[in-house]
């Protein structure tokens, strides 16, 4: 492997399908914690739900619009049953509440129990929900070259899903703009700011920050959608860690601002890359095996979330004057 | 100022024909005649202490009205309860003959009972003017769907952005419109505060000591725009530690004492009733060590 | 409270476990019911039972009704005492501090990898070539390997938690954190150990049989080194001058401060407790599970926060209350459920509980205003 290499490789993240599902996530995670400051520390259960409802929707054979719709549907009951008992907690019982329900849809999916709906734990084929996707690629089949980066036009992670992702992210992008910018946005900060004083105000809380947590999941859902397309439903990719990168890349994007969550991912998934790749090419195998890598660059990720939040919590989009308040 | 005499005359030498509170006897529960709140049996346990137990209360309207008494004599709670934060036991209570009974803070402050707080709530990392705006209320634009289309809501907008200049030149928060309101001072997160709340034109301000961590520079332009806003024809009811600031502003006491109202009456009658120094002195030793927080 | 609140509450809760209960027997049902039938019969008995796919190997032992409901109350409160002994560290934490610490199962982890590594004969370090054996004898090791994770606390708290409080860090950044912290960590683990399955002691234990349950000699002490470390934590907690001093900063660090406790030094103190403790519980529950793994810890979180907010968050008494109430659950559920939905079915369990009591079994409601 030589620096070419390393920088392709590196750069395909950049518009890589995986980096756009999961700026698509983050953005719904900015609707919950960066303007409303919801902790939703379960973001990958309502991912895994959308990628759920919709490969099992298409699989059999409701067709893709329905799948969308199915998808979106579930994470709104996601939404609305984790929201209910909890939104009129204190913040933390939400974290807890989110991390327990994303780790019960998991468990439940990959459970023996499930193995006819869900595929169990090796989940579900991509051949088995991709096709009607695929099918309204206008790109030929077959691996197109542009520039140094080389992909399929249609099939799996390909050019379409690079266009339709992308303008996936847009869309929501200007969506989360317009929102923010908007009374509505407005009264999801004050609640960020402090409850109380929204309360006293007269706004009915409970119910913005139902709504935003609805909002954030379906499009937590969407991101789910759009990840299953370049990969397959299983259950296992969408655990903890899945919620924790997400977390990590919003943060380092910065949070309630429009291009942190896609910046965030970009910066993420290339510096992963660039990570195991210089690994590979400058540490020996005999001081560090393949299969360390992986955890190597995790254990990255993990102290770059720690660092990001001690020093620079408004990331590199937020803010300076935010951070002189801090309380 | 030409103001500081103001506030004295009202409480002290109103004129007669005119005052509401002529023929309302000095004692607790006094019926007022033209009563804006009325409360009846409110009682709040926590465990096995009863924080609030009141038989009768009524509030003047357009008029302001003070809830003093020593610390712990469930003053805060009170106010919590009558602003639905809170939930009694048992009681009735009403605003306008309207019963607040279960109702959410929320339909509260919308059916025109605005609080502020002890704690200064300002939104810290939302401007002056944002924080301004949120105050407003009945906004087409905080509807989730409506969001999406600002030719709905933009000329409200406006209105609601006049109105809170006009509002920020009269709290002297004009020049700092643009900051955040973390950035401000703690007598000005006060004002503001107070500013905010007037931006939905409440019929009664509630003031959870409006006085508390302000500087003495800032108490008294605080003063005068609590008698302000009588002239305007609201009506306050604040909770106050300061005597000295009850004496000055407010035309009628009411005093608590271990949950109960043990007293009512004008600034000078009530300091003189021998119950009420009673409490005072009771646990002043309490009120000396707390103030300093 | 009123009645009112008290009744709409009580419908929530119903409402949401009726819902939870019949979905799960719906898709019970959807499955083929001969497999799962022997599944439920095979993991009665299995006192390991790992989140691995079941798919069912031979129903051996069917014992009668009453000896699997007494074998899985059994195994409960075991699973349950060992979950105390870990998560009596995050609530007095979180009592002392606020914080809802993340990283607790990697300090869990920790103790159990660590007797690994002291024990074992073919282990590595990270970046360094080569493996080597320590091989110290199981007990010293476990032993050692608790005061090394008790000593991982005092420096946590030393150089991370203790600056950024001093810093006023807010305590939802301070929990955001822990959550990078435990992504290290736990990453940390599997580059050092790798992912496979590391068992403690090669010895084959006995298994007793008392009545119709059967229990093994190794899960019987641990269990007692559990009970006495739980006793002597509340020894400590009730009796000891220190520990009425933690309890008072538990329940109000501005009046103890006030009073003359150092405040500090007592978070100190409850961030090595709290590590060596989490420590010794991922010991003994490598020891009853035969077997450990770097996600061990990661794996129990879930349960612990439940636990903590089941008994109550901040309430060590709680935390001991929780584990056992989540241990019971955990597995009186593999009567009629797959093994694989045991953690499931408790994490709905502390869902309900939130909506009948958000308080938990032990907490008192809070005061407002």
């Amino acid at each position: 492997m030589d620096f070419a290499d390393l920088f392709t490789d590196a750069g395909r993240e950049i518009f890589a399908p995986t980096t756009a599902a999961f700026a698509l996530a983050a953005i719904g995670l900015n609707f919950h914690f960066g303007l409303t400051g919801l902790l939703n520390m379960g973001h990958a259960g309502f991912m895994l739900v959308g990628m759920y409802g919709y490969a099992i929707t298409v699989r059999e054979g409701g067709g893709m619009v329905l799948g969308l719709i199915v998808a979106m549907l579930l994470a709104v009951v996601f939404g609305l049953i984790l929201g209910w008992p909890t939104l009129k907690l204190r913040g933390d019982y939400l974290a807890i509440v989110t991390i327990a329900a994303a780790e019960f849809v998991r468990f439940l999916g990959r459970s023996s129990v499930m193995k006819n709906i869900t595929g169990g734990s090796t989940g579900i084929r991509g051949s088995d929900y991709k096709e009607p996707f695929e099918s309204l690629s206008p790109f030929p089949s077959e691996q197109i070259t542009i520039g140094p980066f080389t992909m399929h036009g249609t099939a799996s992670t390909s050019w379409f899903l690079v266009l339709v992702g992308w303008s996936v992210v847009g869309l929501f992008a200007l969506l989360f703009w317009r929102l923010s910018n908007s009374p509505w946005g407005r009264v999801l900060k004050g609640i960020r700011e402090d409850e109380d004083a929204v309360r006293s105000l007269g706004k009915n809380v409970y119910a913005y920050k139902m709504q935003a947590l609805v909002i954030g999941g379906v499009i937590g859902a969407l991101g789910g959608v759009l990840w299953s397309f370049s990969a397959a439903v299983q259950p296992d990719s969408m655990g903890r860690p899945t919620t924790f990168w997400l977390w990590t890349l919003l943060l380092l994007g910065g949070a309630a601002t429009v291009f942190g969550p896609i910046l965030g991912s970009i910066i993420f998934w290339t510096a992963l890359v660039l990570v195991r790749s210089l690994a590979a090419m400058f540490i020996p195998e005999t001081w560090m095996a393949a299969t360390e890598r992986e955890p190597f660059s995790l254990v990255l990720v993990g102290v770059t979330l720690m660092l990001l939040v001690i020093f620079r919590p408004q990331g590199i989009l937020g803010n300076r004057r935010e951070l002189a308040i801090n309380d | 100022m030409t103001d500081k005499a103001t506030p004295a005359k009202s409480g002290k030498n109103p004129k007669s024909s005119k005052d509401p509170f002529a023929n309302v006897p000095h004692e607790p529960g006094a019926p007022k005649m033209d009563k804006i709140i009325v409360a009846d049996h409110v009682k709040r346990r926590f465990g096995g202490l009863t924080a609030v137990d009141v038989a009768h209360f009524e509030v003047q309207r357009n008029a302001i009205t003070a809830l003093i008494g020593p610390n712990g004599a469930g003053k805060s709670t009170f106010f919590n309860l009558l602003t639905g934060f809170d939930r009694p036991q048992e009681g009735e209570w009403s605003f306008n003959g309207f019963s607040l009974h279960s109702k959410s803070p929320a339909q509260v402050a919308r059916s025109g009972m605005v609080r502020t707080f002890q704690l200064t709530k300002a939104l810290s990392r939302m401007t002056v003017m944002e924080n301004m705006r949120l105050g407003a209320a009945q906004q087409v634009g905080e509807n989730f769907f409506r969001a999406l289309f600002p030719a709905l809501w933009r000329k409200q907008e406006a209105e609601i952005t006049a109105k809170a200049e006009e509002l920020l030149v009269r709290f002297k928060l004009d020049a700092k419109k643009n900051d955040y309101a973390g950035e401000l001072s703690g007598g000005q997160r006060k004002l503001l505060e107070m500013a905010r709340a007037l931006m939905s034109d409440p019929e009664i301000v509630m003031l959870d000591e409006p006085m508390a961590g302000v500087n003495p520079a800032l108490t008294e332009s605080l003063l005068d725009h609590i008698v302000e806003l009588k002239k305007e024809g609201v009506t306050v009811l604040f909770v106050e530690h300061d005597m000295h600031m009850v004496r000055r502003i407010s035309d009628w006491v009411v005093v608590m004492a271990e949950g109960k109202i043990i007293a009512e009456g004008p600034p000078d009658t009530v300091m003189a009733n021998a119950a009420v120094q009673d409490a005072y002195l009771g646990s002043h030793h309490d009120t000396d060590l707390f103030e300093e927080r | 409270m009123t009645t009112i609140h008290d009744r709409r509450v009580w419908l929530r809760a119903i409402v949401v476990l009726v819902l939870a209960a019949a979905a799960i027997t719906v898709f019970s049902v959807l499955v083929a019911d001969s497999a799962q039938a022997a599944d439920v019969a095979t993991h009665a008995v299995a006192a390991d039972a790992g989140t691995d796919d079941v798919t069912t190997t031979d129903a051996t032992t069917t014992t009668g009704g009453s000896g699997r409901v007494l074998q899985a109350v059994v195994n409960g409160l075991i699973f349950g005492s060992l979950l105390a002994l870990a998560s009596v560290g995050l609530s007095l934490i979180y009592g002392t501090t606020g914080l809802s610490n993340f990283a607790h199962g990697e300090q869990v982890s920790f103790g159990a990898v660590l007797t690994y590594f002291l024990v074992a004969d073919d282990v590595s370090l990270p970046l360094i070539p080569g493996t080597f054996g320590i091989g110290i004898p199981l007990i010293p090791a476990a032993l050692l390997a608790v005061a090394i994770s008790a000593g991982t606390g005092w420096l946590q708290d030393k150089f991370l938690w203790s600056p950024l409080r001093r810093r006023r860090v807010g305590i939802v950044q301070q929990m955001i954190v822990s959550i990078g912290l435990s992504l290290a960590m736990l990453n940390m683990l599997q580059w050092w150990m790798g992912g496979g399955r590391m068992r403690l002691t090669t010895s084959i234990a006995d298994r007793l049989q008392i009545g119709p349950v059967q229990i093994s000699t190794q899960t019987l002490w641990s269990v007692l080194i559990a009970i006495l470390c739980l006793l002597g934590v509340s020894y400590f907690l009730l009796r000891t001058r220190l520990g009425r001093a933690t309890r008072a900063v538990s329940d109000n660090p501005a009046l103890a401060s006030a009073s003359g406790i150092k405040v500090e030094s007592i978070i100190r103190l409850v961030w090595i407790l709290a590590a060596g403790l989490a420590g010794l519980g991922g010991i003994l529950l490598g020891l009853y599970e035969q077997g450990t793994a770097f996600d061990a810890g990661a794996r129990l979180l879930l349960l612990m926060f439940a636990a903590v907010t089941l008994g109550g968050l901040g309430q060590p008494f709680g935390a001991l209350v929780g584990s056992l109430v989540i241990g019971l659950v955990a597995e009186l559920s593999t009567l009629w459920l797959p093994a694989d939905l045991k953690v499931a079915t408790a994490l709905v369990i502390l869902i309900g509980v939130l909506l009948v009591r958000p308080q938990g079994i032990l907490g008192r409601a809070e005061r407002v205003g």
